[in-house]
């Protein structure tokens, strides 16, 4: 520690350059920080899928529908506890004209409530609240971002209009809010927060019966069971004309997500890419501010300074760049996921937070990259021989 | 005990097939509390001596003792140990870390000591006020001029108290008042601190300041002469 105020002193006496290096350091971590915290966002849904539910889908298409009359031969197979309807519908508020205004794009879902709620217990609602929506056709039950974004109570009515063709109708679908649920951040801490659900008979009668069954969502008596009731949902329907695919929900969140993971692996490379770079250039500048000092280090050493010491001293300056590099590059990152939400189009971000696990782990990052591209002129002033080195001036 | 006791030292320089001999059996003893001026044309293996004494270089053989310590038998960490202890090294281009103040370059070397920083910073000062710099304590050496440096850099060589000094051409890049300074700096350190100095120098004016000149040419040494009246400091005149 007494040897700190020699290190900044040497920082300082540089300080554009010990400022430039900071700040390529920091924009290095505040990339990779960012990234890291957004894909953490897409993959915490998997994290937190339950293991004891199922979806099934149409084999070839999620966009295709499956027929209803599967529901009944679904929840026959032994093992399946229960059975609900789910269709995503893709509703958007004032989309007159046919452009959806995707800033106020949001989740919603028709789905067969009774059942439904039943297995996803991280709607948190009220059997008052899940009463008042079961007795309204035209019934919604909103998440606490939506009620708070604009400015929805119990009561409030609002209009959705589907981007999928089978779904729309002649006039624009009404809803009325009937509850909002709530979600208990310590069990569920990745549940979203703006999800909509209506009820599934709403959307098959509005669109004058024609809508089929997007996905089935299945609870299943145990988990273990997964992948053999899922075969045998699949070989029911092998010789029909529509096949299934049936996922647990972990995966069928993986298969959905599959392109985010291209695009994770994509900028994780990007990221690790700058990374090096940053290396390299700190690693320079590192070599060049002791090299400028070689007499220096030869009259500590002279002074009788352990070469064990005069490493630690080179590598001490590469650690602080790497520390306050990194912290700066928290910093920056913090702040932009903090305020991601406020972006249009990326209301979705809006409950995205760094963890602090993660701010630890970029620390680390820093602290090793400043370490790293210390090591090789600590290493050189650490063999420094002292008579050479006072020789050549 | 002689401080420095330099016995039958060769110094072999090897460069890519070629041999130097740049020291060939050389010997030379230092009484304590002596202040010896080393002379001799450039090349002659002055430095590279002083560098032995200082135990900042290895002989190719034979023996330094220096304060009864056998340096040859030394490694790495137990010599930069005893650097620190017992040898105070003035340089010719001063060499002061210029981004340190000048009380902070004094204090170098006790940070390698247990002293708490106040005592440190107390020790620095008064080698400071040896060397008649107190009040320059926080000037970077830009902010000195080169005999102030120099003698900064004689306070940071005695703050640790060692016994013995050794100087390679202190007086090397200054002009003459300056020099005569550090002469007397150099004197008063030998006769009221009791410092064994070795000091090398290209002047003879310097040179007639020690008790003892010797002249060393092609690696071994020549003439001594003894001084035994050698004139008062300057100042104290
Ligand atoms: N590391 C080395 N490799 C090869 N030769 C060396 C090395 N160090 C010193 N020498 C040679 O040893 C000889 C003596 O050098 P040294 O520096 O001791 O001389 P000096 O008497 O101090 O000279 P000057 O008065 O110019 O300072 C020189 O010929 C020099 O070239
Ligand atoms: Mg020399």
């Amino acid at each position: 520690m007494k040897y700190l105020p020699y290190i900044l002193k040497h920082l300082r006496k540089n300080w554009i350059r010990t400022a430039s290096t900071i700040a390529a350091m920091a924009l290095c971590i505040f990339l990779i920080a960012s990234l890291q915290t957004v894909l953490a966002a897409f993959y915490g849904t998997i994290d937190t899928a339950a293991t004891d539910r199922l979806i099934t889908r149409h084999r070839i298409s999620l966009a295709e529908d499956l027929p209803m009359a599967y529901e009944a031969r679904i929840g026959a197979i032994a093992g399946v506890k229960r059975t609900a309807k789910t269709n995503w519908f893709g509703g958007v508020m004032g989309s007159s004209g046919g452009q959806p205004d995707m800033r106020n794009f949001f989740a919603n879902f028709a789905v067969d409530a009774e059942p439904y709620l039943a297995m996803y217990p991280e709607y948190g609602l009220t059997d008052a609240d899940k009463q008042a929506f079961m007795q309204d056709m035209r019934g919604a039950i909103i998440g606490p971002a939506l009620a708070e974004k604009y400015g929805w109570k119990i009561g409030s009515t609002f209009q959705l209009e589907s981007i999928i063709p089978p779904y729309r109708a002649d006039k624009p679908f009404e809803f009325v809010v009937r509850a909002i649920y709530s979600v208990d951040t310590q069990k569920y801490p990745n549940h979203a927060r703006d999800m909509m659900l209506f009820h599934w008979k709403y959307l098959y009668e509005k669109t004058g019966q024609r809508a089929g069954v997007g996905t089935y969502s299945l609870q299943i008596a145990n988990p273990s069971q997964a992948a053999a009731i899922a075969k045998a949902v699949d070989s029911t329907f092998e010789n029909s004309d529509t096949q299934t695919k049936t996922e647990t929900e972990a995966q069928f969140v993986a298969s959905f997500l599959a392109l985010v993971g291209d695009l994770g692996l994509i900028l994780n490379a990007i990221g690790m890419a700058v990374a090096f770079t940053i290396l390299l250039v700190t690693a320079n500048t590192m070599s060049m501010a002791i090299r400028e000092r070689r007499t220096e280090i030869a009259v500590l050493k002279t002074l009788g300074y352990p070469s064990a010491l005069v490493l630690a001293l080179v590598l001490g300056e590469a650690l602080v760049i790497g520390l306050l590099g990194s912290g700066l590059g928290v910093l920056m990152a913090s702040t932009l996921i903090g305020n991601l939400g406020s972006i249009p189009g990326l209301q979705g971000f809006g409950s995205v937070a760094m963890s602090a696990g993660l701010a630890a782990g970029m620390f680390a990052v820093g602290a090793a990259m400043g370490l790293i591209s210390g090591l090789a002129p600590a290493v050189g002033a650490y063999r420094a021989n002292i008579t050479s080195m006072l020789r050549q001036v | 005990m002689a401080a420095v006791d330099v016995q039958s030292v060769r110094k072999i320089y090897k460069r890519d097939s070629q041999e130097i001999v740049v020291l060939d059996g050389l010997s030379l003893e230092v009484p304590e509390g002596e202040f010896v001026a080393l002379m001799g044309p450039s090349g002659s293996g002055k430095t590279t001596l002083l560098n032995l004494i200082a135990g900042i270089d290895r002989p190719t053989s034979g023996k330094v003792i220096v304060s009864g310590t056998d340096l040859t038998t030394l490694s790495e960490g137990p010599l930069a140990k005893w650097r620190s202890r017992n040898i105070g090294f003035i340089f010719q281009f001063y060499n002061l870390i210029p981004v340190l103040t000048a009380v902070e370059n004094v204090e170098l070397p006790l940070l390698l000591t247990k002293l708490p920083r106040k005592q440190r910073r107390e020790r620095a000062m008064t080698a400071l006020k040896i060397v008649g710099l107190a009040d320059r304590s926080h000037h970077y050496p830009r902010q000195l001029s080169g005999g102030q440096e120099q003698r900064v850099a004689i306070a940071r060589a005695v703050v640790a108290d060692p016994a013995v000094l050794v100087a390679d051409e202190p007086t090397g890049d200054l002009d003459a008042k300056s020099a005569e300074e550090i002469l007397n700096l150099l004197q008063t350190l030998n006769s009221d601190f009791k410092k064994t100095i070795v000091m090398v120098t290209h002047d003879p004016r310097a040179a007639c300041r020690a008790h003892i000149e010797r002249h060393l040419d092609k690696g071994v040494l020549m003439t001594t002469v003894e001084r035994h009246d050698v004139a008062a400091p300057v100042g104290a005149r």
